[in-house]
């Protein structure tokens, strides 16, 4: 009796070993086309100097050229400076009585600040807004809100399509419907230019992964370890961030060596990664966290915990813990933000020109800002038009 | 038997209970006498469980009245049952699997330790516990070979002998007995006579649920038989055959409603 | 050792009569866990041997994560052990966490806490008086509650990190320790201690387990099944605010989604640790190990530099292993 209930337990061990030594065995071999495949995930097509460095062995020395944002289709960059409006054109449009819905993919201080550049530039164009929504990054929930603001029968959606995919049957009843779509950071899957969709605006996201390399290696003199944490899901904003911020680091910062990767899918377990990352590799100079609400949070606690006082951490997007760490003199040197205002202003100009039918750019971005502790409130001002929460501007003092 | 002397426990008088349209118990009365016992017989569906559940406050009644000790009570609730000292061996038993048999002889009734702070949280005196459980298992002449054993781990034998034993320690008036020897063998369900015996003889006023005429004959003293929720029969067991009762009970004939 | 004892089988008289003793009354399931943990352990201390696994800080690490996933499992355990379940315990810490930011830092650290706790149970006395009253199964109340409240959290701070400044709240439920010894891993043995005592020495845990192995027998021997089923609901949100709070406390922040992903993974750690699913079976200090083990799982998967994908499937099996090892000895039971 004794030897048949013990016997098995120790069987048990065997598949165990060999799930665990599968699986290593299985990551091993995906440590080589790893990078690659991310790369081609978001549907997409990084720039090719971002494709050309996947692996950590050494920097290409054929192409020593900044990574560039190219649209979700390869399409160039049109700085938003160049997306205006003549004042007869306004004229037009606000004799035209337009409405416009803004069909968002979650809520918070980003989204927000997109919201507010779009309603004022609606204000001032007289369209105005019957709806806005929020899917909360459910690809299912943002069809049932298309299909709800249809029945408002709006002339302008402007909207972040969750998922190219499903996104392209989500937006069909707009397309159908004649309503002109202007996209943020992405588009449908298959959607045509000038037909299907007016235009795409995003922040310039090879310039802030470019900007937050720059502020690291600032920090850092140029030299050091770094540790990169990526946001290990097929999401264009934030993988093309993350890809340029490596392969800026490797194609710029000779001095400075990622000696750790790893990736994150859920923000919450930050923490545990960088506490990992820190014990494998205690001679960490600087860590990169792909985003702050959440990530950049985790890290900051995990070197906290590990009494890592010295390690810079850059990360991307004001929020105000890291902006407060940073204001503090804490582990935080830097933040790579966005015009968050100003992408929602060019997305309702966009609008616009659809209702005009005037051809706009397939793929207009709005530029990055850098952000360190000097310049937090003009950054804030910039980026978000608001000033920066009141515990930060408490710190500042 | 004991004759009109023994003082009445606890009397039960028009009771009515329906579920939807089924008329549960209609105008049901009996009355159980200190130190006798009284038979429940009646076929399936007669009413007999119901008429247990509403005085040990399972069920609320429809109407009719219950009287302890001669003043009229509303058992709103299984504890208030308890508390008026009627214990109640249901045909489930109502033992808990993972408890141990001391748990379960004190469940709900537990002593705690630790003066009032202790009987707020409810620190359990285990070590008091456990000793009573000894005594009162030694009482009834219960034999468990461990006490820390939980009850699953116990026959089906052992396990009627608890729910028995906690009714007879917490029963100092009352306890109704509802099948407490089904699915028992002959060795067993002597023992569980045995035991009502011993509730009799302490002065307990038992009522006993049967199909079992021997067991009728053998230790009850009176017998009310129901029949569709209406009482058909009242009668003293000596002055009845048991194919007397078996003929109240099918309704070939219907006896004395005094 | 040797002779007759040998012959009669590989373990001494002793062990096999432990052994039969334990099959006989409760299976080995209970000892499902150590052994869990055990193999873990030495699996990653040989493959991870160069790579931290078993140096002091990565420990403590394990020891410091597996603390909101142990509190929260010990509130888990009740309301597994009265036969109901609550998810909306992920949602709750994440509330509390905002909650006790918030008060901290107008009131002070006790109220923080104390707020965080105050909410949760609060939360619990919603879910259980629905389920209670309503005769809904706590199952469907809690998803609701799940649902309402990562939505208040989510209105709550607009979905920023709301920074917790003041450091008696953060060496107490956080980054402090007492000599070389954490607060978050006091704070794991204090809820593990208070945990078991309250199970098996307070007539409430008895009455708890009574309930979830039978509710109609407790009843009909004059428990208020309502009462308890509702505080054990109770029970289980509080212990997730106070989950939340550690989580707080760590990462000095309040966030919509702290701990909000942890339920899954308290589920397992409580039911590796011989808690049945389905009530009336339960252990606090099951559930601490399994915490344990939830947490050693992360942090080797992490350790061994395997993708999140890959980490997902590595943990998945393990887990699958894991409770299939200890339904497997209640079934024999």
């Amino acid at each position: 009796m004794t030897t048949k209930c013990k016997k098995p337990k120790w069987l048990r061990l065997v598949p165990l070993l060999a799930v665990l030594a599968v699986v290593a065995v299985a990551c091993g071999e995906d440590d080589d086309d790893a990078a690659p495949t991310t790369t081609a995930a978001p549907a997409t097509t990084a720039a090719p100097t971002t494709t050309a460095a996947p692996t950590t062995t050494a920097a290409p020395e054929p192409v020593p050229e900044p990574p560039r944002t190219q649209g979700p289709g390869g399409e160039e960059a049109v700085p938003s400076s160049e997306v205006t409006l003549t004042d007869e054109e306004i004229a037009e449009v606000q004799a035209g009585g337009y409405t416009a819905a803004l069909l968002w993919h979650t809520s918070g201080a980003f989204t927000d600040a997109v919201s507010q550049g779009a309603r004022d530039a609606f204000a001032e164009l007289g369209v105005e807004v019957v709806a806005e929504t929020n899917a909360n990054f459910d690809a299912a929930q943002q069809a049932n809100d298309v299909e709800t603001v249809m029945a408002q029968d709006p002339d302008i959606i402007i909207s972040l399509a969750i998922g190219p995919d499903a996104g392209a049957e989500a937006f069909r009843p707009a397309v159908d419907a004649g309503v002109q779509l202007v996209f943020l950071s992405n588009v449908p899957q298959g959607y045509v230019h000038g037909q299907d969709y007016v235009g795409i605006v995003t922040d310039d996201l090879a310039a802030m992964g470019i900007t937050a390399a720059d502020l690291l290696a600032d920090a850092l003199g140029g030299e050091g370890e770094v540790g990169y944490i990526f946001h290990d899901a097929a999401y264009y904003v934030t993988n093309q961030r993350d890809q340029a911020f490596k392969a800026w680091i490797e194609i710029n910062y000779p001095g400075i060596e990622i000696v750790a990767e790893q990736g994150l899918a859920d923000p919450a377990a930050a923490e545990e990664i960088a506490s990992a990352m820190l014990t494998r590799n205690p001679d960490l100079d600087g860590i990169y966290a792909p985003w702050s609400a959440g990530p950049a949070d985790g890290v900051l606690a995990a070197l906290r915990a590990a009494g890592a006082s010295d390690v810079a951490l850059v990360t991307m997007d004001l929020d105000t813990n890291v902006s407060l760490d940073l204001v503090e003199g804490g582990n935080v040197v830097g933040i790579a933000a966005d015009e968050a205002y100003n992408l929602g202003r060019t997305m309702a100009i966009e609008g616009a020109y659809g209702l005009l039918g005037k051809p706009a750019p397939a793929f207009a971005v709005v530029p990055a800002i850098g952000v360190t502790a000097d310049n937090i409130v003009e950054g804030y001002r910039q980026s978000l038009v608001t000033d920066p929460p009141q515990e930060v501007l408490d710190a500042i003092g | 038997m004991t004759g009109p002397a023994s003082p009445v426990a606890l009397e039960v008088e028009g009771l009515c209970k329906s579920f939807r349209a089924v008329q549960a118990l209609d105008h049901v009365s009996l009355s159980l006498h200190y130190g006798r016992v009284t038979a429940l017989l009646g076929d399936n569906g007669a009413g007999k469980s119901t008429l247990v559940k509403c005085i040990s406050g399972v069920y609320a009644p429809d109407g009719g009245e219950v009287r302890v000790d001669g003043a009229v009570r509303v058992i709103g609730s299984p504890e208030m049952a308890r508390s008026l000292g009627i214990e109640t061996v249901h045909q489930t038993l109502a033992v808990i699997d993972p408890l141990d048999v001391v748990e379960n002889l004190f469940l709900n009734r537990e002593h705690t330790r630790g003066g009032r702070l202790g009987a707020w949280l409810g620190v359990l005196d285990k070590k008091r516990m456990r000793s009573e459980s000894g005594e009162i298992l030694g009482r009834l002449d219960i034999r468990i070979p461990s006490l820390r054993r939980p009850m699953s781990a116990l026959s089906g034998g052992q396990r009627q002998a608890v729910a028995i034993g906690r009714a007879a320690a917490w029963g100092q008036q009352i306890v109704l007995l509802d099948e407490p020897a089904a699915a028992l063998g002959v060795e067993q369900a002597a023992r569980v006579l045995d035991l009502i015996r011993s509730l009799r003889d302490s002065g307990v006023a038992v009522l006993l649920i049967t199909h079992n005429m021997d067991r009728v004959t053998e230790v009850c003293d009176r017998a009310v038989v129901l029949r569709q929720g209406r009482k058909t029969a009242e009668v003293d067991v000596a002055d009845v055959s048991k194919d007397d009762l078996v003929a109240y009970i099918t309704g070939a004939r219907t006896g004395d409603l005094s | 050792m040797t002779g007759d004892t040998a012959a009669a089988g590989p373990l001494p008289a002793a062990a096999r009569q432990w052994l039969a003793r334990r099959r006989r009354d409760a299976g080995l399931r209970p000892y499902v866990v150590y052994m869990a943990a055990v193999l873990i352990f030495g699996l990653f201390a040989v493959i991870l041997r160069d790579d931290g696994f078993l140096t002091a800080t990565n420990l403590l690490n394990i020891g410091r994560q597996a603390a909101p996933i142990a509190v929260m499992a010990v509130g888990m355990t009740f309301a597994l052990a009265s036969a109901e379940i609550d998810l909306s315990i992920g949602s709750v810490a994440a509330l509390s966490s905002l909650v006790a930011a918030e008060a901290v830092g107008d009131y002070g650290f006790v109220a923080g806490a104390a707020a965080a706790l105050a909410v949760g149970a609060g939360i619990g006395l919603i879910n259980g008086a629905i389920t209670v009253k309503v005769r809904i199964p706590s199952f469907l109340v809690t998803l609701g509650m799940l649902g309402i409240v990562s939505g208040i959290a989510r209105n709550m701070n607009n979905l920023q990190s709301l920074p917790i400044r003041n450091d008696t709240f953060l060496a107490v439920f956080g980054a402090g320790s007492v000599g070389p010894i954490s607060s978050l891993l006091i704070w794991t043995v204090v809820a593990g201690l208070v945990g078991h005592l309250v199970l098996h020495h307070l007539r409430w845990g008895r009455h708890v387990l009574s309930v979830g192995a039978d509710r109609g027998a407790a009843a009909a021997l004059g428990i208020n099944t309502d009462r308890i089923r509702i505080t054990a609901l109770m029970t289980s949100a509080a212990a997730a605010s106070f989950a939340g709070v550690l989580l707080a406390g760590r990462l000095a922040i309040g966030r919509h989604d702290l701990g909000e992903n942890l339920l899954l993974t308290v589920i397992a750690a409580v039911v590796i640790g011989g808690t049945n699913l389905f009530g009336g079976r339960a252990s606090v200090v099951g559930a601490i190990v399994g915490s344990v083990v939830m947490a050693m799982l992360n942090n080797g998967l992490i350790l061994m530099g395997l993708r999140v994908a890959d980490q997902l499937i590595a943990r998945g099996v393990i887990i699958i292993l894991a409770v299939a090892l200890s339904m497997r000895e209640q079934k024999e039971t």
